[in-house]
């Protein structure tokens, strides 16, 4: 297992770097020009230009590639056009926020989407199936900014029981941070419960006609038993599939979330990155974000080997 | 058998239906028959004949959604289990009788250990810690002689063969000491010397616990070797029930005798160009259980048949010692023997 691990670790370096090439040539090839941002509106093309050398842009686009690249192997990811600030400080900065969200989001999402899959998938065809799976059906096609503010109108405006927006880190005292949290979470979450609880009452539909779960049944065990352990634990690789699936979903939903709730995280960095035409916080973000999704993805991978015995790596 | 009063099993006039797109299919139509403690009793027929249904049925494990027992009794130890609450039924169901299935292959749970497995079943129902529970579930592993016992318990089931997947299962369904075994088709799906090491342990179990088997089976061999009484089930209806020496001495129902011809034999002499006579297979098809049955459900494949079997169905006769039949033609069938 570890060497399996390890191997996967080292599999994940050639992504990165295509990924890195394609985010920088990407950008370069995109419209917009920070130099133009920097020199102002009324900036004659002499200024631009003087700007453009400043930054070093003027140079070759492979040379430029190649400046950063060997600042990255040295874990420098430049400085942003604008703040001066090294990129990293950035990130860091923003990083908090954006990781206490996801893994809240992804919480609420599980937490309520596993229960009803397996209850749907129980009573399936009953009335509880039905209205279980049509809420479900409800909160997959509602827009995330749209549930938020309904989210926040009553929560917060009417019933006064939450913040409206904003974000507390975690420093600053435990409660705070889960309040500021609640409704961005329950706003995000809503969609990826829809998307797991599908597939988590579809796989146990499949597993539960299965002989073992006959064997089960026939040996008297409590239905709990029979539902949480013989069968949910034989549905867990689509289920697990699925969740790794909406954690890479959520890095992009997280973009719209934190502007809603106007929470400072790695979201909101990027819109306002991508808008300045930031080149080394973009590409910096955009590293960050692909490994992530590269880090999830060995997880989930790993993950299989200890619901089901006989996947060995 | 040890002098228990009354059977410890009693199935009378049994229906059990399932609600099909095609309409109600009757799959057991007014079953009845006794276990005696601590004997092996075989059911006999042939796919689709119900026999499967009857043994869910004991257990009340017939899918609600599509299928359900709608009329007649089913008493184990004197108590009506028809009518007893899903719970009771849970608290009975691999305690007091506990079924092994077919496929050993898939009637195990791919992604628990062996030992996890026979152990719950102990914890459910004795009421003993985790711990007991595997000891318990060894003791069962060395029972039905799996070598290494131990090892085994940590052990999934794709990690072991289909013999011994079925020890596994045979283990499980006697580690709370049941009464009543109800085995569907246990060596159907196995290689014919794993068969005959099944079938010796479980009778060889049996002797030692005093559990009583239900043997479903199509197998007239292994009926032959193991049980002691048989009923022959022919869509969805008990046809025949005899001691099991009886049954093979002068099967009395047609088709009986039609099960019995197809069993190739080898002490049938061939002739001088080398050929044996061709196996006799029964003519026809089963009937369609959607369609309610008038007389004898065999009438139209019975070369016996007269107009009143397919008119008025036959009533099950006892034909002396203990060998009952449902044929309005018994005596011209005997005859012809």
């Amino acid at each position: 297992m570890t060497a399996y691990i390890v191997r996967r670790l080292f599999a994940t370096l050639p992504v990165m770097a295509v990924v890195a090439l394609f985010v920088f040539f990407l950008l370069r090839f995109a419209p917009g020009d920070p130099a133009a941002i920097i020199a102002g509106e009324d900036a004659t093309s002499e200024a631009i230009e003087a700007v453009r050398a400043k930054l070093g842009l003027d140079r070759p686009m492979v040379e430029q590639f190649f400046v950063w690249v060997t600042q990255l192997v040295r874990g420098d990811m430049g400085v942003s056009i604008f703040s001066n600030l090294p990129v990293t400080r950035l990130i860091s900065q923003r990083l908090e926020p954006t990781v206490a969200l996801t893994l809240s989001t992804l919480f609420v999402a599980v937490a309520m989407a596993i229960p009803i899959g397996v209850l749907a998938a129980w009573k399936v065809r009953k009335w509880v199936d039905r209205v279980v799976m049509g809420f479900a059906v409800l909160g997959f096609a509602m827009p995330v900014f749209v549930l938020a503010y309904v989210l926040i109108y009553f929560f917060a405006v009417q019933w006064q029981m939450l913040p409206v927006q904003g974000y507390q880190p975690i420093a600053q005292g435990f409660w705070p941070f889960v309040e500021s949290l609640i409704l961005p979470s329950l706003a995000l979450g809503i969609t990826y419960m829809a998307l797991i609880a599908r597939t988590t009452r579809a796989s146990m539909l499949e597993v539960l006609s299965q002989d073992y779960i006959r064997t089960a049944n026939s040996k008297g065990l409590a239905t709990d038993r029979v539902l949480l352990l013989h069968a949910l634990k034989n549905a867990a690789v689509p289920i697990v599939t699925v969740i790794g699936i909406g954690i890479a979903l959520l890095i992009s939903g997280v973009v719209i979330t934190e502007t809603v709730f106007n929470i400072p995280g790695l979201g909101r960095l990027t819109v306002d990155a991508v808008l300045k035409r930031d080149y080394p916080v973009v590409q910096g973000l955009i590293l960050v974000f692909a490994g992530a999704k590269v880090l999830v993805n060995l997880i989930i991978d790993i993950s299989y080997a200890f619901l089901d015995p006989r996947i060995r790596y | 058998m040890n002098g228990n009063p009354g059977p410890i099993l009693e199935v009378r006039d049994l229906h059990t239906q399932f609600s099909t797109l095609d309409g109600v299919v009757r799959a057991v139509d007014g079953v009845s028959f006794d276990v005696a403690r601590g004997e092996t009793l075989g059911i006999v027929g042939e796919s689709g004949c119900g026999k499967s249904v009857t043994a869910m049925s004991i257990l009340r494990l017939i899918p609600p959604e599509t299928g359900r027992i709608s009329s007649g009794s089913i008493k184990f130890e004197g108590e009506e289990l028809t009518t007893l609450s899903e719970e009771e039924m849970k608290r009975l169901r691999g305690h007091r009788i506990s079924m092994i299935f077919q496929e050993p292959m898939t009637s195990l749970n791919p992604v628990l250990t062996v030992g996890t497995q026979i152990a719950e079943n102990v914890v459910r129902h004795l009421g003993v810690s985790w711990k007991a529970g595997r000891e318990r579930a060894f003791e069962m592993l060395d029972l039905v002689r799996i070598a290494d016992a131990r090892r085994r318990l940590d052990e999934y089931p794709h990690q072991l063969s289909g013999g011994m997947r079925q020890r596994v299962m045979i283990a499980m369904a006697l580690s709370c000491d049941p009464q009543v075994l109800i085995a569907d088709e246990p060596t159907t799906a196995l290689d014919v010397t794993i068969q005959a090491q099944i079938l010796d342990l479980m009778i060889e179990l049996k002797e030692k616990t005093g559990t009583a088997i239900v043997l479903i089976t199509h197998d007239l061999g292994v009926v032959a070797e193991t049980t002691e009484r048989v009923v022959v089930m022919y869509a969805g209806r008990k046809v025949e029930q005899a001691p099991v020496e009886a049954l093979f001495e002068e099967p009395l129902h047609p088709y009986t005798r039609g099960l019995m011809g197809a069993i190739p034999r080898l002490d049938v002499e061939a002739d001088a160009a080398g050929t044996r006579p061709r196996l006799q297979e029964i003519p026809g098809l089963v009937p369609i259980l959607t369609q309610p049955i008038i007389g004898c459900a065999f009438a139209p494949r019975c070369g016996f048949a007269t107009d009143r079997c397919r008119s008025e169905r036959p009533p099950l006769v006892d034909a002396g010692a203990g060998h009952l039949v449902a044929c309005w033609e018994v005596d011209r069938v005997r005859r012809a023997a």
